[in-house]
């Protein structure tokens, strides 16, 4: 991974942790345009999703995480939230 | 502590029977199927099999004592009929019953059914609700014109106070609580969040994208916000 990759992680996850997921998301979404296989790329993009309520974005996001790890048991915890609500 | 006595553990019936058990309260399981009764053993206080069309064995258990009886019979309708009228004569105070159809809830209603539920009817209301508008979550209604909605915050509400909002003013509509998802960091780095409750904010209190209010109002007010 290039480290303009790992800054824009960094930076979503600082957007997220400051309640600004708008941004969260845009930096993320830049980040995936660099690499499309990072598991938790899609974690933190469906958790700022989720934030926002924008419903059918996170499950997207989700999904994408377990099919890049099946056994992200906090990605399927929040995915089975979200089609039960 | 309420009483309830659940008769007819099907689906519906077993369910209610759990979720009120876990909710505390003392409940007592019937049902003529020895299956179902078992099924239910250790999960509510009494499971008794019996068959709840017999008024001498529902008199002898004492069901004339318990606050609420929930009728949920899913094969026949001419047994939950009895049954409710049953559990009325007995002096039972709150009969409720599962109807599967207009005409049936009629005849509840007839012999004292104090409330009647289509589970399947309402839930699809529910659903279809929740389609229409995705950004509601739930609605209560407190009268015929006055609700409480859950409500996701219109994104042209972020980042202002309530104080600025005006929403008394503009909507007529009071901010009784506001839902709000804290945010923290993971040990292997990722996020997560929990949600928290303010619970009558302040109009310091600054919204934030992503709020969801829960919101007392006229409905043609709340509709509104909706809109925005």
């Amino acid at each position: 991974m290039n480290d303009d990759y790992s800054d824009l992680i960094e930076l979503g996850g600082f957007y997220i942790l400051s309640q600004r997921y708008e941004e969260a998301i845009r930096i993320l979404r830049r980040a995936e345009k660099i690499q499309k296989t990072d598991p938790k790329l899609y974690y933190n993009l469906g958790i700022a999703y989720e934030a926002l309520n924008e419903k059918s974005d996170a499950r997207d996001a989700f999904r994408l995480v377990l099919k890049l790890s099946p056994d992200n048991k906090s990605a399927q915890e929040h995915l089975d939230r979200l089609i039960e609500e | 502590m309420r009483q309830f006595v659940v008769i007819g553990l099907g689906r519906f019936g077993s369910s209610i029977a759990r979720a009120l058990s876990e909710k505390d309260f003392d409940v007592l399981a019937i049902d003529k199927d020895e299956a179902q009764v078992k099924a239910m053993e250790g999960i509510v206080s009494q499971a008794v099999v019996l068959d709840a069309t017999d008024e001498k064995s529902l008199r002898e258990l004492g069901v004339q004592d318990f606050d609420t009886a929930i009728v949920s019979m899913g094969d026949t309708v001419e047994d939950s009929i009895m049954i409710t009228l049953t559990l009325k004569e007995l002096g039972v105070r709150q009969v409720i019953v599962k109807a599967r159809g207009d005409l049936h809830s009629k005849i509840l209603k007839k012999v004292g059914a104090d409330r009647i539920t289509i589970p399947e009817r309402e839930m699809a209301d529910r659903l279809a609700q929740s389609l229409a508008s995705p950004k509601i979550f739930d609605f209560i209604e407190v009268s015929e014109t006055y609700g409480i909605v859950e409500m996701v915050v219109p994104k042209r509400f972020a980042n202002k106070t309530l104080s600025e909002l005006k929403l008394r003013e503009k909507y007529k509509v009071s901010v009784v609580a506001i839902k709000r998802k804290i945010p923290y960091s993971k040990p292997d780095g990722s996020t997560d969040f929990k949600e928290e409750f303010i619970v009558g904010p302040g109009g310091d209190d600054e919204v934030i994208s992503g709020d969801v209010f829960i919101l007392l109002g006229r409905n043609e007010d709340i509709d509104k916000i909706r809109k925005l």
